[in-house]
């Protein structure tokens, strides 16, 4: 009986963890979608979602307010994006260079920034913040397991989880979705039809960093009371090849990003409990999973058909 | 009627060398200018920074000696990325290849210590390349096989290999004698010979030096380097000349591979002398900044791996006599690459004045 109880508390505390650890996922590869959509591949995704998530501890610190802090982190997200649209849509720089280029700044830029704010400190004694609390939804949260697994988060995972079916309304359901996914399939039809394609490519860009924002925001502000550099740890990249591993459709990236969140609550899980068994083999895993992914999923490929192509009229 | 003047921006086929150089230094110039920015907003004396990074570079005989031994592992991973590069191959793993080098060549170590120290020294750097190797070899099969971009697949091997390595250091390979996670010191007989007293300079860089020219030859010189070049210029054509892409691919990453791991056995058995998981600062990606300043020319990545070398002691001496973070020297790094690629490609356009009636 005992064991029975214990093991639905396991279940449900891993399935919590799930939509926790799934939030800034589903954050940045929902953006990161849109982006791609449009033809742009953000490979800087991981700068971006750590330079959102470093200011947007800079701003809960020094003002007090979480709110403030993550609009800050979404708006940096924003603008790291802003720089490589500038460097691919406008001067035509190679995508792949240019997002490398944008994670080693944002990499050296949080890691110059907070050493220059808060030198000389140990680890016992590093500036610390309110993060933000759960939030339980009343009638919901009372419901017994289901409750607790999905209406006892903050509120970035609600909105996170929200984000999904605005993304896919946006990109299936409206017409400047329409556009978006015409322009990642063919640029120079769009451009025929008397579209934008700069202009339309920058706004899907930069919707991409602000989302990429969100989920860094998550990263420092939404679940940890301090920074430490390079705190995103590799969850950018993971967003990438979510949005390849769910072929490009809303849907499939959502499962997908439920499917990595899982591995990593299960494995936080079993951290946790004690069981002897080496844990950066654990942490490893979902990098593992993400190679198997890509080659399992990449037959059946949806790649916009422009996908990392700079467009210039002839 | 009326004259309408307008601007047309025309776009050139090619980036000429002189505009690569000119490139190189606005980038050069701009970064400076950023980085004397950092320096007030970290309400240091400029003057006296850039004296200090100077200094701590080049300033003495011993610091541009030290500059040689920081630059050691940046010409090998800047030419691991150079010829990847070249044919239009997107390795990102060289930090990932430099573990992998330093692990099989700590492994060999172990297993073959009691060799005489030439033999050993001869049987680690072997190791180290063939473990780069094989890293190299994982993401380019995955890629031949199932077309998986090896963009991906190279990072997330980076970041495998460091949780490896730590599971490493945390339990076989751990010194007892110790909190951190790190193995025994290498012996003396195991430790690459020094080239020059009383300073770190080590075979290594010889070592380095020398792929450089061989890279140079192979890439310039030998049917394989034909097939580099033809395939960076265009995959889709070479397949169609007769090369063979899939094979083309796969030697090319190994050889990548193997120039990486190369550069963790200098690191590990030159200067650290401990397997440790900080033995390499980033050196992966700066290489890759590198070999992209260094315009993919193996022999040019030498003097921009010994002026990153020197920046990076510069930092060092920078953090000690100003209160400014020696992080700087990797946002001065991204900057750098940035701004030479925004130049770059401006040059790349011609803005004509265009009248039409």
């Amino acid at each position: 009986m005992i064991e029975n109880l214990l093991q639905a508390a396991i279940i449900v505390n891993i399935l919590g963890s799930m939509v926790r650890i799934a939030t800034p996922l589903l954050f940045a590869a929902m953006g990161e979608l849109v982006s791609e959509r449009s033809g742009v591949m953000n490979m800087g995704l991981e700068g971006t979602m750590l330079t959102a998530a470093f200011i947007g501890f800079m701003v809960a610190k020094n003002t007090g307010s979480l709110l403030l802090a993550i609009c800050m982190a979404s708006l940096a997200g924003g603008m790291v994006c802003l720089i490589l649209a500038l460097m691919t849509i406008t001067l035509g720089v190679d995508q792949i260079i240019t997002g490398l280029a944008l994670n080693l700044l944002a990499s050296g830029g949080t890691l110059f920034w907070f050493r220059l704010s808060y030198s000389q400190t140990s680890l016992e004694n590093t500036p610390l913040i309110e993060f933000l609390k759960p939030v339980d939804i009343p009638p919901l949260s009372d419901i017994p397991y289901l409750g607790k697994v999905l209406f006892s988060h903050n509120l970035l995972t609600y909105l996170a989880f929200l984000v999904v079916p605005v993304i896919w309304f946006f990109l299936y359901k409206t017409f400047y979705g329409l556009q978006v996914r015409s322009l990642g399939e063919n640029p120079k039809a769009a451009d025929m039809t008397g579209m934008s394609v700069i202009k339309n490519r920058y706004i899907a860009v930069v919707i991409g960093g602000l989302m990429a924002g969100l989920g860094g925001a998550f990263v420092s502000v939404g679940s940890v009371e301090r920074f430490f550099p390079d705190m995103t740890a590799g969850k950018g990249w993971l967003a990438i090849v979510i949005v390849i591993a769910g072929n490009w459709k809303p849907g499939r990236i959502f499962l997908a990003t439920l499917i990595f969140a899982f591995l990593d609550a299960f494995q936080l899980q079993v951290q946790s409990i004690g069981v002897q068994f080496p844990y950066q083999i654990l942490l490893a895993l979902p990098y593992i999973v993400a190679i198997i992914a890509l080659i399992s999923g990449r037959t059946r490929s949806d790649a916009p058909e422009s996908l990392g192509v700079s467009y210039h009229r002839e | 009627m009326k004259l309408k003047i307008g601007f047309k921006v025309e776009k050139r086929k090619n980036v000429s060398p002189a505009a690569q150089i000119m490139s190189l230094m606005i980038a050069l110039l701009l970064s400076a200018l950023a980085t004397g920015l950092l320096m007030v907003i970290g309400k240091a004396n400029v003057a006296e920074g850039f004296i200090a990074i100077y200094k701590g570079a080049f300033g003495t005989w011993k610091a541009s000696i030290e500059s040689l031994v920081k630059a050691t592992p940046l010409i090998l991973t800047g030419l691991a990325t150079v010829i990847a590069f070249r044919a239009r191959i997107w390795n990102i793993g060289q930090e990932g290849q430099l573990y992998i080098g330093a692990i099989t060549a700590y492994w060999a170590y172990t297993q073959f210590t009691d060799l005489p120290p030439a033999a050993l020294l001869t049987t680690t750097i072997l190791f180290a390349l063939i473990g780069g190797a094989v890293c190299g070899f994982m993401p380019a099969f995955i890629k031949a096989k199932f077309a998986v971009d090896e963009i991906i697949t190279t990072i997330m091997l980076n970041y495998i290999v460091i949780y490896f390595l730590s599971w490493l250091l945390s339990g076989p390979w751990k010194d007892p004698s110790h909190y951190y996670q790190q193995s025994p010191t290498i012996l003396e007989k195991a430790q690459f010979p020094i080239l020059m007293v009383h300073t770190r300079l080590h075979l290594g860089f010889i070592l380095a030096i020398v792929a450089a020219l061989i890279l140079y030859l192979l890439i310039s010189k030998t049917p394989l380097g034909y097939e580099i070049q033809a395939m960076g210029f265009n995959p889709t054509a070479s397949r169609f000349q007769g090369i063979n892409v899939v094979k083309t691919m796969l030697i090319v990453m190994m050889i990548s591979g193997a120039v990486s791991g190369l550069a963790g056995a200098g690191e590990l058995f030159g200067v650290i002398l401990r397997l440790k998981s900080n033995i390499s600062l980033g050196y992966g990606y700066t290489g890759i900044i590198i070999a992209m300043l260094a315009g993919l020319e193996p022999l040019a990545v030498i003097p921009v791996a010994i002026l990153f070398g020197g920046l990076i002691n510069g930092s060092f001496l920078l953090q000690t006599t100003t209160n400014i973070p020696s992080a700087l020297v990797y946002v001065i790094q991204a900057i750098v690459l940035l701004f030479f690629l925004g130049a770059r490609a401006a040059s790349v356009y011609r803005l004509r004045i265009t009248k039409s009636d």
